[in-house]
């Protein structure tokens, strides 16, 4: 049911992508997409149960922790890409005075 | 040590360019110059060495584990396109070098881009791939956003969000893959293919959303909206090296992914055939319709890569479409070259208020000649050798056929539309003086003789594949060139001159960012319903 | 102008772009079903039987960060040093700016947030040194507790409004920092004769190993911390 519900959000980023007119709310889509895939990825290494993946010899069993280890580069890669992506649209904000798509990319060229 | 020469070719640009962004000397070009030349060096010993196995591949483990680390793969491919790359990337770095002054901004980022770039095309792990592919989304953003103007900031936006959101897309069919075959190695996880039954919903939507992700990076009907803007408003060099090589990139992983899934035995081609075309067809199109010069070689960029996917999908192996990849990022280059000399001598980017060329820089014009000869595929050139390999392979379908050379001839109309800067009455411009800029002309001009007219010797030896079947030195290729681009030209002299209202329209067409995002999930949607449901 | 002709065709996009979501929900569901029976935990068998004994780290998902795959790791600090220097370059004021709404500076934290960050700041600093230098045996390593350090270190902004960092010099040493993790991570070329791992040899005890790793997140921590830093730093004078 876990990984079901996590698509659904990274379905939600989608539509909010393909929707929105505002350029932060597609940084903040993009955001949401990257939260859902990384909850899919951990989740479904949930299949068959198990203790943490830290050796202390209680468990017999571990969630496996190759997914965790991937999911941190992407939390790191999807922050950058965040700040990144939000510097920008300050600089498109002082550029243009508005942080709409359309009021943005209609304009002709603006030094 | 040799063995280690695939890492080496990662971590030496990387190294440099923060030595030179800590250091911010004057003589930070010349540092570059130098891990460049170690990097070409490095690169000749080592496919030299491994030449033999070519056809399997070498694979170099990072770490020494043998199966659950990161590896590097060298084939034939990677081996083309690593020598294409670090061609490619001697050409900007001559085209930007000033003797007094060193942008060391600049250089961090664009070498820094060339590791990762080279790792891209080695390695054989798909987070890893994942990992390299956020990188050269991340880098090409501050590139094509250097120069801060508004237009600059808002295509770096927009290829940013659009890029990322492709990326993710890919990540998800990752995710699927490995849960499905406890592994991400891509050799282990088509070995594992080959053991599972066809016809699996999870390995077909992992496909799907994987080469969802790749359509984005590869700029293909329908999500290519980022490229014109991207491509057209950064600066020249940075404009040569994304349309020749970076979205190269994009085509690269869409055979490799292919190869990846081969056993899965997915009936790909006839889909990308049109995906191929309709990308070539909108190219060629807008590229007739624009005036802003590095624009309009943007479209043209479109519409080769729209043909390189024709020529991949219509044989059985690959060696259509990659020659013409090799061929297109040397004759792209040389034009984006000689556009940004034009554009900064006559300070203007639109090319019905550039004229006279051929009067104020006789030798530029020569160069410029060549390439745009070399595109439109003239005969003893190379653009001639890999448009016919494509156009051959499609001989036994006429609609098919006929489909590819009406966009040789939107292509010729473009570029006769281009050409018309070379005539004319002189007007205003500044002296040219830096002549560092005229050596990448000159050697890419060469190089698209020399393949174009030894391209059976060399065939055999760089790519391994018998290209015999191709003579330029025929009289029907003389002729068929000459109908293209005589159609071309009528096409350019009552349709666009005219400048006729709907060419107007056509210019100032713009996808929107929701509209683009839309055509993705759209797109995506499309590729499910025909590789899961037929 | 709202006329009937827009809502009709702004309707059909959203109907059209519901269906297709739905149409890849329905696929997804499938392949979950198909997963099912296909599910294979190879991975997670090699790592619970051999992380320990090869790496010398308790907590596998470091083991996982700083051996098996550090390749991936030594990028995503990359990404971070490069995405660090992007961001403050875009943010350089080169042109002139219409449109510049300068957010006035008389915005004061309450006296009760400045007392209990005072309280709080030293004590966030050392978990988030514990998290990094604890790396292999507990949950955490170098990326979690740089980020911890660096929100430490941003709690110091809202006690001191005024304060005046030197960019430069966090940005150099960021550089550098990050050249000491490619270096600490060849030195297994001279040791083991491999790259890019441990270098102690492969059957030295857990201990001797765990010397790498500590160094190595250490480094990591620190390089995250800086680089997070800036890119706060940047975004405050943006506001200025």
């Amino acid at each position: 049911m876990n990984p079901i519900l996590t698509f659904i959000v990274v379905l939600i980023g989608f539509y909010g992508l393909a929707t929105s007119k505002n350029i932060i709310k597609s940084v903040f889509c993009v955001t949401i997409i990257e939260s859902g895939i990384i909850l899919l990825f951990l989740n479904l290494g949930n299949f068959q149960g198990g203790g943490i993946p830290i050796l202390n010899g209680e468990a017999d069993a571990i969630v496996d922790p190759l997914p965790q280890a991937l999911m941190i580069t992407t939390i790191v890669i999807g922050s950058t890409v965040t700040a990144l992506s939000l510097m920008l649209c300050i600089k498109l904000f002082h550029r243009y005075g508005s942080i709409e798509w359309a009021q943005i990319l209609r304009r002709e060229d603006v030094e | 040590m040799m063995e280690h020469a695939p890492i080496l070719f990662i971590l030496i640009p990387v190294i440099t360019a923060i030595i030179i962004y800590v250091l911010r000397s004057r003589w930070s070009h010349y540092l570059a110059f130098f891990a460049q030349i170690i990097v070409t060096v490095l690169a000749v010993i080592y496919y030299v060495d491994i030449a033999p196995h070519f056809v399997s591949g070498v694979i170099y483990f990072i770490g020494d584990w043998d199966v659950i680390g990161i590896p590097l793969m060298n084939d034939r491919l990677s081996a083309v396109l690593v020598s294409l790359t670090i061609f490619v990337w001697w050409m900007v770095l001559i085209y930007k070098f000033r003797p007094k002054e060193a942008e060391p901004t600049f250089l961090f980022f664009l070498l820094f881009l060339e590791g990762v770039f080279l790792g891209l095309l080695q390695t054989s792990d798909l987070f890893n791939l994942f990992v390299f592919m956020e990188l050269t989304t991340i880098i090409v953003t501050i590139l094509v956003a250097f120069k801060k103007m508004g237009s600059s900031i808002r295509a770096g936006v927009y290829y940013l969000l659009l890029n990322t959101a492709g990326v993710l897309m890919f990540l998800i069919g990752v995710v699927l893959l490995y849960y499905t075959f406890g592994t991400i190695n891509m050799l282990e996880i088509r070995n594992g293919m080959e053991g599972l039954a066809p016809g699996h919903t999870v390995v077909g939507l992992a496909y799907v959303l994987m080469m969802a992700g790749i359509s984005v990076k590869a700029a293909l009907f329908p999500v290519f909206a980022w490229l014109p803007r991207a491509h057209g408003v950064a600066q020249s060099a940075v404009s040569a090296l994304l349309s020749g090589l970076i979205v190269k990139g994009g085509i690269y992983l869409f055979i490799r992914l292919n190869g990846m899934f081969s056993p899965a035995d997915f009936d790909y081609m006839d889909f990308f055939f049109f995906v191929g075309l309709a990308t070539a067809l909108t190219g060629s199109l807008f590229a007739m319709m624009q005036k802003n010069i590095k624009v309009l070689l943007a479209y043209s960029t479109l519409t080769q890569v729209g043909l390189i996917i024709i020529g991949l999908v219509s044989l059985d192996d690959y060696s259509a479409g990659l020659l013409h990849v090799v061929h297109h990022a040397l004759f792209k280059g040389l034009l984006f070259f000689a556009a940004g000399i034009i554009v900064s001598v006559y300070r203007t980017k639109d090319i019905t208020k550039i004229s006279g060329l051929m009067r104020s820089m006789p030798i530029v014009s020569i160069f410029m000649i060549i390439g745009m000869l070399a595109i439109t595929g003239a005969p003893f050139m190379n653009g001639y050798i890999s448009k016919a390999l494509i156009t051959d392979a499609l001989y036994d379908d006429p609609l098919r056929y006929y489909a590819v050379f009406l966009v040789n001839i939107g292509s010729a109309a473009a570029f006769v539309k281009l050409s018309m800067i070379f005539f004319g009455p002189k007007t205003l411009s500044y002296p040219h003086k830096n002549y560092a800029q005229i050596v990448p002309l000159a050697v890419i001009s060469l190089a698209c003789f020399v393949f174009g007219i030894f391209h059976e010797s060399l065939g055999e030896i760089l790519f391994g594949f018998d290209v015999s079947a191709v003579d330029p030195f025929t009289f029907t290729a003389l002729a068929t060139y000459i109908v293209t681009i005589a159609f071309g030209f009528l096409l350019y002299h009552h349709l666009i001159r005219p400048d006729r209202k709907g060419v107007r329209r056509l210019r100032r067409f713009t996808v929107t960012f929701e509209t683009a995002n839309y055509l993705f999930v759209i797109y995506v949607a499309v590729l499910t319903g025909f590789f899961l449901l037929l | 102008m709202i006329s009937v002709n827009r809502i009709l065709k702004n309707a059909l996009k959203l109907t059209v772009l519901l269906s297709a979501l739905g149409f890849l929900f329905v696929f997804f569901v499938i392949s979950m079903v198909d997963l099912s029976d296909l599910y294979s935990d190879d991975g997670m068998r090699y790592f619970f039987e051999h992380g320990y004994a090869e790496t010398g780290a308790k907590n596998l998902v470091t083991a996982i960060l700083l051996d098996y795959r550090l390749f991936d790791s030594l990028f995503e600090a990359g990404i971070l040093l490069v995405a660090v220097s992007g961001v403050i370059w875009i943010s350089k004021h080169d042109l002139e700016e219409k449109n510049v709404p300068f957010m006035i500076d008389k915005h004061k934290t309450p006296d009760l947030f400045v007392t209990f960050a005072r309280l709080v700041y030293p004590l966030l600093l050392v978990f988030g040194f514990y998290i990094i230098i604890n790396g292999h045996l507990s949950p955490g390593g170098g990326f979690q507790g740089g980020a911890l350090a660096a929100t430490a270190i941003l709690i110091l902004y809202y006690i001191d409004t005024d304060k005046e960092t030197n960019v430069n010099f966090i940005v150099t040493s960021e550089k550098l920092l990050y050249l000491a993790i490619i270096a600490v991570t060849s030195v297994s070329l001279i040791t083991r004769g491999v790259l890019f791992t441990n270098f102690m040899p492969i059957d030295a005890s857990a201990d001797w190993k765990a010397i790498y790793l500590v160094i190595l997140n250490l480094l990591i921590g620190l390089k995250v911390a800086l680089g997070l830093w800036t890119i706060f730093t940047a975004f405050l004078r943006e506001g200025r």
